[in-house]
């Protein structure tokens, strides 16, 4: 019995631990959904207006089931030292439902990182920059993309030639000869006007940006979505274990 | 330099015309079929020659006006080496300017030529240029954006994460199945900490002690 006994609060210590653990990350799982949600990253209206925006609705589902997680482990360590099986029971099922949409929102979020592709940025970058009709309907896809090239010193989603090789919204109302890319790809002075014009309309090196957005872009939409994802399967995995140890343990308490 | 839908990009003229130190360099820009019937006593300013009647009736125009001062030679550094065919947009409906740098109204093949004139005398000239194409551009909705793929990474989050909850569930529906069984438990058996009690039992021969004195 002794060595029995020994078993069994080795087992409750166990699963008391793995509790403490599930209600840390739950709290940090919160903290870094609440983060992606709230950082003005800039990038959010390039991905609203598009199916993407789930990759939000993947981090707002993370909030919640943070909170639920360390709620959870609350009472699965009530219910581990207590010894009782209601509490138990109610413990299991409630991490079942959680474990399921924390399931969810990590597959979301890894299906729709997939589907930010170079091609479907630097579609959305030539229908909508400057579109003008109808007036002001995409002045946020504008100026998101006008603050990405100045800030990052780039031009177009894979190069400038972006800008020339296909028709765009911005083609229609400017020409090619005087602007074969819009002016913020132009290499700035301190007053926000090109440095040499001609250069820049040449492609000069040195007056224009040559490089392409899509690293500026795809760098902090993988980050927050892989962040979302891998996060909330390693979370899963381990509460997967200490719901198996918790199954053990209840079937295992004498009524 | 980048060709686009209207403009391309030449070398300069620079260190060709050294010894025609007074003549005026005019760049000739023609399409393919015109240019055995360009004629170099053509003068740049006229009608036959005017940019804003290119390329219907005019074949070939004749623009840029420029002197060996120029294009010094050597090349300092730092100077920009390249001349763009087609810059100028703000004469290309002037009918004033005919030996306007208009940008090109179709994506051709273009053939150019670089001429110097000393008053309205050919005195020099360069061969045709190869055939010139200008890009043409395509629409956004050529750019496919389906079928990117499901990453592993995708694939493996999701069949792991569907095991584990099968698993999970499987587990929850033997532990309601089996709620009153012994067989799973039985030998791990334990009681609850607090709720040992001492149930008083009365053995049988406490009674009988007083009906065996009568």
């Amino acid at each position: 019995m002794a060595k029995s006994d020994d078993c069994i609060h080795i087992l409750q210590g166990l699963l008391v631990f793995g509790n403490v653990v599930i209600g840390m990350c739950g709290i940090a799982l919160t903290a870094e959904c609440i983060y992606f949600v709230s950082t003005p990253q800039g990038l959010y209206p390039l991905l609203k207006d598009t199916e993407n925006s789930d990759i939000h609705a993947a981090a707002w589902i993370g909030i919640f089931v943070g909170l639920a997680l360390f709620a959870l482990s609350i009472l699965g360590i009530i219910g581990v030292i207590k010894a009782s099986r209601t509490l138990l029971l109610v413990y299991i099922i409630l991490m079942l439902i959680t474990f399921a949409f924390e399931m969810a929102s990590c597959i979301t979020a890894a299906t729709h990182q997939d589907s930010l592709t170079p091609e479907f940025f630097l579609k959305q970058m030539l229908e909508r920059y400057q579109k003008s009709d109808p007036a002001n309907s995409d002045n946020e896809v504008t100026k998101t993309w006008d603050e990405l090239m100045l800030q990052n010193h780039c031009c177009g989603v894979l190069s400038p030639s972006d800008w020339v090789e296909y028709t765009s919204a911005f083609r229609l109302t400017h020409s090619d000869a005087d602007y074969p890319w819009p002016r913020t790809c132009c290499v700035l002075d301190a007053k926000g006007l090109p440095v040499n014009l001609d250069g820049c309309k040449l492609g000069v090196s040195g007056y224009y940006n040559s490089n392409g957005c899509y690293d500026a872009i795809s760098g902090p939409v993988s980050t927050h979505a892989w962040g979302v994802a891998w996060f909330g399967f390693a979370i899963l995995c381990w509460t997967f274990c200490v719901l198996i140890g918790t199954m053990f343990y209840w079937s295992g308490i004498e009524y | 330099g980048v060709t686009t839908a209207s403009t391309f990009v030449l070398d300069q003229p620079r260190c060709i015309f050294d010894n025609y130190g007074n003549a005026d360099i005019w760049l000739v820009v023609a399409l393919e079929d015109a240019i055995s019937t360009f004629n170099n006593t053509a003068g740049p300013g006229t009608p036959e020659t005017a940019f804003q009647s290119f390329p219907d009736p005019v074949r070939a125009y004749m623009t840029l006006n420029a002197t060996l001062a120029h294009y010094p030679c050597p090349k300092p550094d730092g100077d920009i080496a390249v001349l763009r065919v087609g810059s100028e947009t703000s004469c290309a409906q002037d009918a004033s300017r005919p030996t306007c740098n208009g940008p090109l109204p179709g994506p051709g093949p273009y053939r150019v030529k670089f001429l110097a004139l000393e008053g309205s005398v050919p005195v020099a000239e360069t061969v045709w240029s190869e055939p010139i194409m200008l890009r043409t551009a395509k629409p956004p909705s050529s750019i496919a954006t389906t079928g990117s793929g499901h990453s592993a990474g995708m694939i493996a989050i999701t069949t792991i994460l569907s095991i584990l909850l099968a698993v999970l569930l499987a587990g929850l529906v033997a532990m309601l199945v089996f709620w009153r069984s012994e067989s799973c438990g039985g030998s791990s058996s334990f009681s609850k900490p607090e709720s040992v009690t001492v149930r008083r039992y009365n053995t049988h021969h406490v009674y009988d002690q007083p009906a065996a004195r009568l």
